[in-house]
Order: structure tokens, then C-alpha cells, then sequence
């Protein structure tokens, strides 16, 4: 046990060694001076009286400790040696080397190797840092003692001719749940899961994550067949058990898997021992060499070092949609090939129901942090701690088995309701015991045969490279450690021969912007020794498919070949795990797309000229609609294709701006009130306010002639754009010129849409009237906008008199326009309202039409008054009234016509 | 090795505990705290009597009554190169885990004699001589510790059952 100690770098090299204090044969003890050195430093020395600082050179001679006890073996240097770096300086003959530890004692001398000291430059406690004890963390040896166990256990497993086998335990050969219904469905022989969930076996924790967790049960069941292979296997293999579950889980498992200990012994390891939540890894337990370790597990994932080594077993899934229930640290798994659309479609879909949000969510958040972290965040624990505690309490509240037992219970009394009533409703059969309700667990899973001829297969071709290894290097003695072949290289060979030569395209398997070559599915088909291609090409041998939303573009392309064999993901997933190149025949894919032509009665080119037409759209399509709603797949006429794809083009060129707005409008915009009912806003609607604003332009004769010529000009430009005025006008105008918008809108919308608007509703009468406003006179738009500045400046002080004016024409233009019967209750409050305010002669009592008619009289007087007033003075706005009369005239017969 | 020793600590009471009996209520809790925890070297093993109970001081902002106790108790300080019994846990390549009381024990495979060698091909896995000696989960050894370390609230010991009268008591 002789090390060889180095000087340690916090020397102020360079140094030279003044004298050795020990001989070599001497015990040394820590921090014990041992040799003298001496080095020279600079000393900066002040000048008093000149003030000036100069270096001089000192030398000073200081005394070098021991880091070590042990008894000195020898020097490497001599007295008056110069050295310029750290170097080898002594070899000690340790007493101990510390190379087994168990929680900061050696586990050899009993010292403690947690103190910390001055003299050795590395801690006592990374001579032995290397886990490799199943059931302990605090157990730590060194690479030495690690080598020499690992030795031991190779010779041993060579003499009896075994090699290492870990199992994963969930979902490889058990799969457990915590589901209440499956202790109930034990209890009651008549349940149709009787059969199925008699050999389950179960057990309590009391260390669950929680209370809840603590008082359930978990129910184990055996993969099928499972005894029989572990006792042929053990044969071959020394197994152990790496699971993700707790310690307590672990070992109860095993128990219920190896009653005997037998099998297992204590060579369980659980998260607990693993050291990390997210990985399993070999050299936890192998730390030097993994040549004679097969995995077998569920999840290559998991093994990110170990993947060589790996046997990728299809998950065992008994309690459907339960999956692995301490799965919850790992990211979410990507490599379900399986389909479950087929197989246990009802397990997948409630999974997906169940799970879906919610581990998609967390998963994505988890698996970012896992990435960045790796590993061995309390928080991150924490926080999953906390969600597997949730997925078990959701487990046991939902009963996921109960809920899927009910739902067949209900498809099968459908059913046999349908048959009852197809039997001219024989009553006698209904009182007969029922027939066999289905069942949701079906114990039909062989995956453990092949996963024993793989085994078997594997140990033989390693014994017999392992004896040809040997007869070749000649040596004496039972086992030869130097010709121990690689396993993983063994196992890859093996695989290696079994697609070989075929060409894969994956379609709709993986999702898109996933590197096919790092995920998982793409991994296993290159390890099986097959071309994984990206796209579709001449040499292609095999698409995969994934039957409930294939690929179109790939599909298309490869129906176009017909050496190419389109099969189902089921074909890739049975090769896996048949080690084999399965026949394709009733894995092949033969189901049409919507809207794909049929390959018989359609030539060549014109499919060819559909597909480019399709391509861009199709792709599309299946980017975002149809993707989600997955392709129906039912055989369509060739004919039916171009409908299928056509309407989201038409729509998009039927339905210009006009549509859209009007769509938008209808959101943004209150529905038209019921009849009958009064909106506070329906006499402004009514209202129009061009007129009032000409006149009260006119009125104020506020715009000079010259500036009224100019602004129309200008919108004679752009008559329907008021964002010019709107600029200029200030803050104030900005509600104005979004209800003008509005009212812009209001009518094109009334324009695109087909002329139903009832007559009696004043609303839309307001809107035809704009309308035709827009459309026929220009020059009154050119008006509108100068008056409205006007009436937004006015609309401030309230006159009484413009309050007048306003009811007036309000009146007047109804009356005119329409001549239709409006509401009577809007007027009349109107029109009483006006009066108040103005005190107007028209006494209150008055009813609705003679006040209107009154009112009309009334504003029609007035304005011709005026006119005549200030004709003089103001030309253009007697010009603008009268066309504003013109105009009246013109919207009745627009509307009329719209009427009829 | 056991000791009677005379320990003082605080003892906190909530308020609604307060009344006639509450140094009952306060030596009911002292018994739950201190009782087979490990303070540092020695391990409480059982509280004969408490002799003590000071008066109550009500701690300012909580409202918790602060009794001192003074208490006498029973604890066990396992010493380096003290021989104990101990029950074996765990087997593995590099020696075996033994339970004495609260104290984990591990002994190394350096630390037996020679002649015992690990064998895992038995089950369970074993240290054994080939004759008599069969160190395996449950076995009764007799352990001399060698090695101690303790943090706060826990306590590691290195065994050997290399000497006399040391290892396998069915043997």
C-alpha cells in the first residue's frame, strides 16, 4: 500500500530542498515536518527619508508537512535539488488506503476521513469515491477495491457460466397499480375481472409519498409466463433489479416476484441508492466494465450510457391506461410503438384523457429543467415528489380500471340490447343469466417467450466467442479474464443482422421537428441494423406508417412505388421484439387516404399532376387542421378529392374584406334589439346628421365660403377617409371618427349582406340610409365633414336652440326617408324630451304622428326661414340644405327598392 | 455503554395546554422529544424521571410557555474498541451491515479474519468460513467497533470481528 506523495502546488516554486528531516524506513505522521526547502521572494522595502519603494530579494526557508501517515519508503529528491513545479517527492507506505468508506469513516482502520487538513491538498474522502453497493449510498469505495470486486464477481459468473442480467422492474416484467377496483374486483368472484386479477398479488408501503399513498394497496402483476422464464433465466443470468421506484417498493416487489430470494437476493437498487431521478446507469453497479451485462427494460431512454447493453422489452401494459406508476420523474416517454390504437386503443385513450394536459404541461416544463440541471435539484425532486403524489391520489380517487370497466359494461349492454331487438325481442333471454361481460384486463401479452430465446440466444453466442477467445489465447486455468468478450458488442451484432439491408421511412410515427436519427424509434431501427431514411427514395424498402394519422406526402409518394412495402408501426414494433424480419403481409397498410386516387384506374401522369397541385395544400393541411382531427380513412371516389380540398380556397377568395369585416362587425357590434324594446341610442340611429350639422353650420355661418370649397376638394379626393380631419381636428375628435368608421362599416355590412333588413327596425333603416348616402352623393359627404367639426364643437355648449334643429331634423328625416311607422315609444319620448328643454310651443299631449308631423312642419319652417334670412351671407349652405333635400328624395326610393 | 445522566433541556408548551396539569403535559412531551434520538455522541434510550420543572416563562411574540427540565435519563455511548452485539442487515462484496440498537454498523472485509470469504452464489449472499461460520442477513455477530463519527442526529461505526471471541455468536 505504497503511494507516492507529490510536493502539492501551493509552493512558491521555484524551491530548493534545503535538508530532508526523515530517512526513508522512518514512520511519518501527519502534518509532521519532513523536509526543509527554502525559496526567494521579493520584499518591497520603503525608503523613509526618500520616500521610493525598492524590491529586494529575500530568501526564506520553511519546513514541508506530511499529508500522510504510513512509514517513509523513499525519496525522489535529495538536499540541494532545485525544483521549478509540483513533482513526485516521496513514496509512503500507508498503513491504510482508505479505500472502503462508510459515512466519512474508513471502513479499514476506523479513522475518520471527513477532517480537514492543512497539509494534504485533497480530502481523505475522495480516495473512495465510487458507489457501487446495491442497497447503500453510504457505502463509497475506491477504484482499486472497485476493480478487484469486479474481478471476484467475473471470475465467479465465468466459472458458472453466467453473465449479469438487470431487470427494470415496472412495466418489464410486473406492472403495478394502485387502483382500489382491482382489490374489490378480487373480492367478487362474479366480476368478469375475476379471472384476471386473481393472481395479483399485493402489499402495503409505509413510506408512500403521502397518507393517501401510505394506506393504499399496490397490485402487482406478474407479466404472464414470468415465473417460469426468471427460473430458466437465472440459469443463465445472475440477475439484479434497477427500478425507479422507492427502496420499499423495490424490495416488496420482489418479494411478491422471488418469494425465496433465489433470484434476486439483496441485488435490488432503487431510486433511493441511484443517486440520480432522471437516469439509470450501469457503473453504479459495474463501475469498471459492463462486458458481461445484459439490461433489459422498458425505457432505453433511460439508459443514456448504457444503450449498447440494452435489451429494449415492449412495455407490459395489464392495467390499462396505468402505465408505470413511478414513472413520474422521467421525462415523458417518446417511443410508444405499440400502437394502442389497435391493441388497447380504450387504455391509450383514457391515458391520454387522464394524463394528457396535465403531464404534457409538467413534462415539458420538467423535462427543460432536467435538461439544464441534470439531476440533483431538491426543488426539482421536490416538485415531482409532489406530482407523483398527485398522479396516486387522482389513481385512487378516478379509478381509471372501474371507469373503463363501466364503459364496456355499457358498450356490451348496447350491444346486446341491439340483439335482443334484432331476436323479435325475445323476453326469455333477458331473464337468463347475461352472457359474458367483457373484460378490460386481457392477460394476453408474450412478450417474455421471445425476450427468453433473445436471452438464450445471447448467452450462447457470448459463451462461444468466450471459448473460442480462449482456446486461441491458450491459457491454463478455468476462466481467462483477458478474453471476456463486450456483450454490448455481442448484443449489437446480434441485432445488427435482423433488418439488415432494408430501407425505413417513418411516416406520421414521430412527431414533426424531431431529429429521426436521435429519437428513440429511429435509435432501435438502426440498431436492428436497418437504413432509416428521411424522405422516400427509389431504394426504400419499407414506409411504417402510423395508422391513425399516416403521412400523406410520404404515403402518396410510396404508393407511387410499388416495391415499396407500407406497413403499420405494429410490423416495426413485433420485429423488435421478435428479433426478426417479421413477414410484412398483415402488417401492410392498404387503407386510402380522403381524397387519394386510386392506383388502378388512374394513370400515371395525371396522378402525378394532382400530387403537385395537392402538395403545398396538402402539407398545409396537415400542419394544422387536419392533423388534429386525424385523416379519415374510408375509400373515396377519385373524384371526391378536389371537393375535399377545394372549400378553405374558395372560402378565403369568396369571403374578401367585406365578409371579414362584417364578421368582425357582428362580434364588436350589440344585436339588433327584439321589437318592442327601446334602446337609448335608437333615435340617434335614426338620426341624420349630416343635415342638422349643414344647418347648424349654416346657422353658426361659422365657415367662410373659401374654406368650405376647400374641404370639399379635398374629399372629393378621398371621400370616404375622414382620418385627415381627424388629425387636424385634435383629441376631441377621435370617438367621432370611429363611430364614422363604424358607420362605415355598418354600411358596407348592410351591403354584403343579403337585403332582409326588417323595415321596421330603425337601426337598419339608418344603415341603408347611409348606404345610399355613400353611394350616390358625394358632395354631401364632402359637407358632412366640416359641419361635423362644427357640431363637435357645439356639441360642448348646449344650446337650446340647436337641441331644436337636432330634434328636428331628426323628425323631419324619418318622416321623409321612410315614411315608415317608427317606434312610437322612441318618439314620443324624443320629441317630448326636445320640448322640455326647448319649451316648445307643441303642447306634451300631443300623440306621436301629429307631433311628428308638427315637428317636421316646424324645422321645414325654420330652415326656410333662414335660408332666406341668410342666403346673402352664406350661399353654400343653402346649396348643401338643398341637397340634402334632394337627397332625402333620393333615399326613399333606395330603400324602396331595397324594400322590395 | 450505558449511563444515567443528568440532562437539562427546554421544553416549549402551547398555551392551550395550559392549567392544572401541566407539568405532566410537560414531561409527556419531554419523554416524546428526547427519546431515542441521538444527541450528538450518546443515544437518549428512556427518560427515568424528570427532577426539575422550572417555572414557566412565556416566550414574547409567540405565547409559548418555556419550561426548563431537568431530567435524568438513560443513555447508551458506544465507545471506539467497545465489543457489542449486533444483528446483521445487509451482505455485500465488501463486507456486511449490523444493526446494534439505533447504531449502524458496517464491517469490512478487511476487517474479518482471513479464512471468512464472501460468497454470493448462496442465498442469500454470506460470509463464510466453509465450516461453521456462516455471517449471513440475521446472523447475531459480536462486533468490536473500531471507528466512530458522529454528526447531529446521527452516528456511524466501524466494526471488526477480526480477534477473539469476535463474529458469529451461533457458531
Amino acid at each position: 500500500m505504497s503511494k507516492t506523495i507529490r510536493l502539492g502546488t501551493r509552493l512558491r516554486y521555484p524551491i530548493t530542498i534545503v535538508r530532508l528531516l526523515k530517512s526513508p524506513g522512518e514512520p511519518i505522521k501527519k502534518q509532521e515536518p519532513l523536509l526543509e526547502y527554502s525559496f526567494k521572494w521579493m520584499r518591497e522595502i520603503v525608503d523613509e527619508i526618500g520616500g521610493n519603494t525598492r524590491q529586494e530579494e529575500q530568501t526564506t526557508t520553511v519546513t514541508w508537512d506530511s499529508p500522510t501517515d504510513g512509514e517513509l519508503a523513499q525519496w525522489h529528491i535529495t538536499e540541494g535539488q532545485r525544483i521549478v513545479a509540483d513533482r513526485p517527492c516521496m513514496v509512503v507506505k500507508e498503513e491504510c488506503s482508505h479505500a472502503v468508506q462508510f459515512g466519512g469513516l474508513c471502513a479499514m482502520c476506523g479513522k475518520d476521513m471527513t477532517e480537514v487538513n492543512w497539509a494534504a491538498e485533497t480530502r481523505d474522502t475522495a480516495r473512495a469515491p465510487i458507489h457501487m453497493v446495491h442497497d447503500q449510498t453510504y457505502l463509497t469505495v475506491s477504484e482499486d477495491q472497485a476493480q478487484r470486486t469486479e474481478e471476484k464477481l467475473q471470475r465467479r459468473l465465468l466459472q458458472s457460466r453466467k453473465l449479469s442480467l438487470v431487470v427494470d422492474l415496472d412495466q418489464t416484467i410486473i406492472q403495478a397499480c394502485i387502483d382500489p377496483t382491482v382489490g374489490e374486483w378480487q373480492k367478487d368472484p362474479t366480476n368478469p375481472n375475476y379471472e384476471s386479477v386473481k393472481e395479483v398479488k399485493s402489499f402495503q408501503l409505509d413510506d408512500g409519498p403521502s397518507d393517501l399513498a401510505r394506506r393504499c394497496s399496490y397490485y402487482i402483476k406478474m407479466r404472464p409466463g414470468l415465473q417460469d422464464f426468471l427460473n430458466r433465466i437465472s440459469q443463465m443470468y445472475e440477475m439484479h433489479v434497477y427500478t425507479m421506484g422507492t427502496r420499499a417498493y423495490a424490495q416488496n416487489v420482489a418479494r411478491v416476484v422471488d418469494p425465496q430470494g433465489k433470484l434476486f437476493g439483496n441485488r435490488v437498487i432503487s431510486r433511493d441508492e441511484n443517486g440520480n431521478m432522471f437516469a439509470k446507469n450501469l457503473q453504479r453497479l459495474f463501475p469498471v466494465s459492463t462486458h458481461m451485462v445484459v439490461i433489459i427494460d422498458d425505457r432505453s431512454d433511460v439508459w443514456p450510457r448504457n444503450r449498447p447493453n440494452l435489451i429494449k422489452v415492449s412495455p407490459y401494459e395489464f392495467f390499462k391506461g396505468i402505465g408505470d406508476i413511478n414513472s413520474s420523474f422521467l421525462p415523458k416517454r417518446q417511443d410508444l410503438l405499440t400502437s394502442d390504437a389497435t391493441t388497447n386503443g380504450l387504455g391509450k385513450k383514457a391515458r391520454m384523457k387522464e394524463s394528457g394536459q396535465k403531464t404534457e404541461k409538467i413534462d415539458a416544463a420538467l423535462k427543460a429543467d432536467v435538461d439544464m440541471t441534470g439531476g440533483d435539484d431538491p426543488a426539482l425532486t421536490k416538485l415531482q415528489l409532489e406530482e407523483q403524489e398527485r398522479a396516486f391520489e387522482k389513481q385512487i380517487k378516478d379509478r381509471p380500471l372501474q371507469v373503463l370497466q363501466e364503459k364496456l359494461d355499457k358498450e356490451d349492454e348496447e350491444a346486446e340490447k341491439a340483439t335482443v331487438q334484432s331476436e323479435d325481442g325475445s323476453e326469455s333471454r333477458s331473464s337468463s343469466p347475461p352472457p359474458q361481460r367483457h373484460r378490460v384486463l386481457q392477460d394476453d401479452d408474450t412478450e417474455l417467450q421471445y425476450l427468453e430465446k433473445h436471452l438464450t440466444y445471447l448467452h450462447r453466442t457470448y459463451y462461444a466467442e468466450y471459448d473460442s477467445n480462449r482456446a486461441s489465447h491458450a491459457t491454463t486455468g478455468n476462466v481467462d479474464l483477458t478474453s471476456v468478450p463486450d456483450v454490448g458488442r455481442i448484443l449489437e451484432e446480434l441485432k445488427g443482422k435482423v433488418l439488415q439491408g432494408f430501407k425505413i421511412v417513418l411516416s406520421g410515427v414521430l412527431p414533426r421537428g424531431i431529429d429521426i436519427y436521435r429519437s428513440e424509434i429511429g435509435l432501435q431501427i438502426m440498431s436492428f441494423g436497418a437504413d432509416l431514411l428521411p424522405k422516400i427514395r427509389n431504394d426504400v424498402t419499407h414506409l411504417v406508417v402510423n395508422t391513425s394519422q399516416p403521412g400523406r406526402e410520404k404515403l402518396l409518394e410510396a404508393r407511387r412505388r410499388p416495391h415499396i412495402k407500407i406497413v403499420s408501426q405494429e410490423w416495426l414494433a413485433d420485429c423488435f421484439s421478435r428479433w426478426e424480419a417479421v413477414d410484412e403481409t398483415p402488417y401492410l397498410f392498404t387503407a386510402r387516404l380522403v381524397g387519394e386516387e386510386e392506383p388502378d384506374n388512374k394513370p400515371k401522369d395525371d396522378a402525378m399532376i394532382i400530387d403537385e397541385g395537392e402538395d403545398a395544400e396538402a402539407e398545409n393541411e396537415m400542419s394544422n387542421g387536419k392533423r388534429n382531427k386525424g385523416l379519415k380513412l374510408k375509400l373515396v371516389p377519385a373524384s371526391g378529392q378536389t371537393r375535399e380540398l377545394k372549400p378553405v380556397g374558395e372560402d378565403d377568395e369568396d369571403n374578401s374584406e367585406d365578409s371579414d369585416d362584417s364578421e368582425i362587425e357582428e362580434g364588436l357590434l350589440p344585436e339588433d334589439l327584439p321589437d318592442g324594446q327601446v334602446s337609448p341610442i335608437d333615435s340617434l340611429k335614426t338620426f341624420n346628421w349630416d343635415s342638422a350639422d349643414a344647418e347648424l353650420a349654416e346657422f353658426l355661418a361659422s365657415g367662410s365660403s373659401d374654406e368650405e370649397d376647400d374641404d370639399e376638394d379635398e374629399d372629393e379626393d378621398d371621400d370616404d377617409d375622414d382620418g385627415d380631419y381627424v388629425n387636424d381636428g385634435g383629441e376631441d375628435q377621435e370617438d367621432s371618427s370611429s363611430s364614422d368608421d363604424s358607420r362605415d362599416r355598418r354600411a358596407r355590412r348592410s351591403r354584403s349582406r343579403s337585403k332582409t333588413a326588417s323595415p321596421s327596425s330603425p337601426s337598419r333603416k339608418r344603415k341603408s340610409y347611409d348606404d345610399d348616402e355613400e353611394a350616390g352623393a358625394e358632395s354631401a359627404d364632402g359637407d358632412q365633414t366640416p359641419a361635423k367639426r362644427l357640431r363637435r364643437m357645439q356639441s360642448q355648449r348646449t344650446s337650446s336652440l340647436r337641441n331644436q334643429y337636432v330634434a328636428g331634423e331628426d323628425e323631419q328625416q324619418q318622416g321623409d326617408n321612410s315614411g315608415l311607422p317608427t317606434p312610437l315609444g322612441t318618439d314620443d319620448a324624443d320629441g317630448k324630451q326636445q320640448k322640455e328643454v326647448n319649451a316648445s310651443p307643441v303642447p306634451i299631449e300631443e300623440g306621436g304622428e301629429e307631433d311628428d308631423d308638427l315637428d317636421f312642419d316646424e324645422a321645414e319652417l325654420e330652415a326656410e326661414f333662414e335660408r332666406e334670412f341668410e342666403r346673402e351671407f352664406d350661399r353654400v349652405g343653402a346649396e348643401t340644405e338643398a341637397e340634402e333635400h334632394v337627397l332625402g328624395e333620393g333615399n326613399v326610393g333606395g330603400e324602396d327598392t331595397e324594400k322590395g | 455503554m450505558f449511563f444515567l445522566h443528568n440532562l437539562e433541556r427546554r421544553v416549549t408548551l402551547h398555551p392551550s395546554y395550559f392549567g392544572r396539569n401541566m407539568h405532566e403535559l410537560v414531561t409527556t412531551k419531554l419523554v416524546k422529544d428526547v427519546e431515542g434520538t441521538c444527541a450528538g455522541d450518546y443515544y437518549i434510550i428512556a427518560v427515568m424521571d424528570t427532577f426539575d420543572v422550572s417555572e414557566g416563562r412565556i416566550l414574547p411574540g409567540s405565547g409559548l410557555a418555556e419550561f426548563t427540565v431537568g431530567y435524568r435519563a438513560v443513555v447508551w455511548r458506544p465507545f471506539k474498541g467497545e465489543v457489542i452485539d449486533a444483528v446483521t442487515q445487509t451482505v455485500n462484496p465488501h463486507g456486511f451491515f449490523a444493526q446494534a440498537g439505533p447504531l449502524r454498523l458496517f464491517v469490512s472485509s478487511h476487517l474479518m479474519p482471513d479464512e471468512i470469504q464472501y460468497d454470493a452464489s448462496a442465498t442469500p449472499a454470506q460470509f463464510t468460513n466453509n465450516a461453521d461460520i456462516v455471517i449471513e442477513q440475521g446472523t447475531h455477530v459480536r462486533v468490536k467497533i473500531i471507528g466512530l463519527r458522529t454528526e447531529v442526529g446521527e452516528m456511524w461505526a466501524i466494526g471488526s470481528i477480526n480477534g477473539d471471541f469476535l463474529g458469529c455468536l451461533q457458531a
